[in-house]
């Protein structure tokens, strides 16, 4: 690009890929801004695992003593839990800053600046898995200092880290999607409610599927939550299992990048 | 539709043309019904109108956020269908909701915008300077915009337009909302845009005397379409001359009156003499009225006679200083009393009267509807 001039060179074909990456940065970036600048929120993040452990752990002591319970203390199993589901509930909301944008008039200021259209949602979905990241290492420190046993190193607990930044990719293409059809944050909001607690519960985030009647375990199997949940739950208690850590990683990324491209199309057609 | 005003395309010199352009959203709702104009390099054109008369549609079309349903528009000499990147990268748009992102700084959100067209850090940090400085934010660059006024935000948001140094400026009802010192500065701004950058402006406006002090060339819009296109002082002296508004007592002016009773006014004075019949009253009152027009008609230097927004008589006449003395002694001279006289030149109010037959008056909608705007970005912080 010429600075002098400063036109020249955008628009055409064969930089197109290139303002994707920046384009998708610099949507990011906006959204990350917003995100340091909720301090309240940040306070939030950092509590809310102590009180999700401490809570939930106590709670449920008793079922380790079950027999076939794959844990020896719940609070281990829970741990993974607690990370995909904060992981859920941080990707689930992403759509709204799309109906926000959309209701201040951001997102017009955004299309008549000739950056990638498909670059407005790979930049809330980069920004939204990167604090699912960030959540995801706090409430890591946070388990382990509470006594939670990790059995596969520091390499496992980067693996936990990348799952929950995949998982999030996953909620932030559905919300996206919602957000792009959904004119209103009461109405999105609705739907997304109406989405977490059947994909809570019907994983096994909180319990093996072993205790789950037999169509709770088909519809669990199904869950993206789970793919994210195994492959975690066996860094925590056991340790490594790369065929199962695979199969995550690589079903998470196609179903994300699937997501993606819906709530992509679905944006472009809101445009029109 | 005139087009009177708008010089060919021979010309060369046009950077926006749009030719019989269509916009019939998804609903069914046509909101342009087939407009066509140019806009000329270097000049200030407005869309005045009334709210829902199809002006932001037609902001959207050109800046390429809204496919036109028919027609054909070029920007800066790009196709809009063909190449809306090249079009994107040539014009700036500053919409009429203030978009500036108030967890942001001012310069954060102009650096912003600067990535967004793809500009390299070192230009982005120079240009940054110079729009900031250009409407005067430089001493609040560094404070989040949450911090900022109406008045601020706005100019934040056009200095954000401006960041790529486009050729043509979109303004979207730039001062809607504001208060009158900033109306009048942000005219300013406009004005030097174009008079020290060079920069064409095209905006939308539904305040009169915005579009008469600031434009250069301003299209009528109403209901979509375009009713007259020109400079704001051809268009008032394509009245005809000045305004004389006259009321007569026992001669009502006939006809249309704004709260839909036509002639009470004239039935309450005309019944009561000739208690008979009403009816025959009121013929005979709207036929003195018709006889009293002729008289106006037929009186020297008036080539109008109608009814005015407010019931009055409405002449048009050339030179209203010379002619308003005249009329004034004819009718006494007919033994009535005339009760008020009074002249005015015509504003862009009555050139819209005057094509549309209704007044264009500010309603009250459109800053109800920025109200709530505004409170919806309090609630978001």
């Amino acid at each position: 690009m010429n600075a002098s001039l400063g036109l020249s060179g955008v628009g055409g074909k064969k930089t197109m890929s290139r303002t994707f990456f920046g384009d998708t940065w610099w949507v990011a970036w906006r959204e990350l801004k917003h995100f340091v600048g909720e301090k309240i929120r940040i306070l939030m993040i950092l509590v809310q695992p102590f009180i999700w452990l401490a809570l939930m752990g106590n709670m449920f002591e008793k079922m380790a003593s079950i027999p076939g319970f794959p844990a020896k203390s719940y609070l281990d199993y829970m741990a993974p839990g607690v990370v995909t589901m904060v992981t859920l509930f941080g990707g689930i909301f992403g759509g709204m800053s799309i109906v926000w944008d959309r209701r201040l008039g951001f997102l017009n200021k955004l299309l008549a600046a000739p950056i990638a259209r498909s670059a407005v949602v790979s930049g809330k979905m980069l920004a939204i898995s990167i604090q699912s990241a960030l959540q995801a290492s706090i409430i890591f420190v946070i388990a382990r200092l509470m006594g939670v046993s990790f059995h596969s190193g520091i390499g496992g607990a980067v693996m936990v880290i990348v799952l929950a930044a995949l998982l999030s990719l996953v909620f932030a293409g559905i919300s996206l999607s919602f957000g792009a059809m959904i004119r209103s944050h009461e109405g999105l909001m609705a739907v997304m409610n109406f989405f977490t607690m059947p994909l809570m519960f019907t994983s096994n985030a909180m319990m093996p599927l072993s205790f789950m009647p037999p169509w709770l375990q088909t519809v669990a199997k199904i869950n993206p939550l789970s793919y994210a949940i195994n492959p975690m739950r066996t860094l925590f208690l056991t340790g490594w299992n790369v065929r199962e850590l695979v199969l995550g990683v690589v079903i998470l990324a196609l179903v994300a990048f699937l997501f993606g491209l819906l709530a992509t199309r679905l944006f472009k057609r809101s445009m029109a | 539709m005139d087009t009177g005003g708008a010089p060919g395309p021979a010309s060369g010199q046009a950077i926006i043309q749009v030719r019989d352009l269509v916009k019939t959203y998804r609903g069914g709702v046509q909101a342009v019904k087939g407009v066509s104009f140019e806009v000329m390099k270097g000049e200030i054109f407005g869309f005045l109108g009334p709210n829902g008369a199809g002006k932001t549609t037609t902001i959207l079309v050109l800046i390429t956020l809204l496919e036109s349903t028919a027609g054909t528009a070029t920007v800066c000499g790009y196709d809009l269908a063909k190449a809306p990147d090249e079009v994107r990268i040539r014009i700036g748009y500053v919409s009429q909701d203030i978009a500036v992102d108030e967890t942001l700084t001012g310069r954060e959100n102009v650096a912003l915008q600067g990535h967004f067209y793809h500009l390299d850090r070192p230009t982005i940090e120079e240009r940054s300077r110079e729009v900031l400085e250009m409407v005067d934010l430089t001493d609040r660059a560094d404070s989040l915009v949450s911090t900022y006024s109406g008045g601020m935000r706005k100019r934040l948001d056009i200095a954000e337009g401006l960041i790529h140094r486009p050729s043509i400026l979109f303004l979207d009802e730039p001062t809607l909302g504001l208060d009158i010192q900033t109306r009048t500065r942000i005219w300013e701004y406009v004005r030097n845009l174009r008079d020290r950058e060079g920069i064409t402006v095209f905006m939308t406006t539904h305040y009169m005397d915005e579009a008469d002090k600031l434009c250069d060339r301003i299209a009528i819009i109403d209901h979509g379409e375009i009713v007259a296109i020109g400079p704001p002082a051809e268009l008032k002296a394509g009245i005809g001359g000045d305004l004389l508004l006259l009321e007569v007592d026992g001669r009502p002016a006939p006809g249309k009156s704004p709260t839909g009773e036509p002639d009470d006014a004239g039935k309450a004075v005309a019944a009561r003499p000739a208690d008979a019949s009403d009816e025959a009253a009121t013929a005979a009152a709207s036929d003195e009225a018709a006889k009293f027009g002729d008289f106006l008609r037929g009186l020297e230097g008036v080539t109008k006679v109608s009814t005015a927004d407010d019931g009055r008589w409405m002449l048009v006449v050339k030179g209203g200083e010379e002619i308003a003395p005249k009329v004034l002694a004819a009718v006494s001279g007919q033994g009535l009393v005339v009760r008020s006289l009074a002249m005015k030149k015509p504003t862009l109010d009555d050139v819209f009267l005057h094509y549309t037959g209704r007044a264009l008056r500010e309603d009250e909608g459109a800053s109800g509807f920025l109200r709530q705007r505004m409170s919806l970005r309090r609630a978001r912080m």
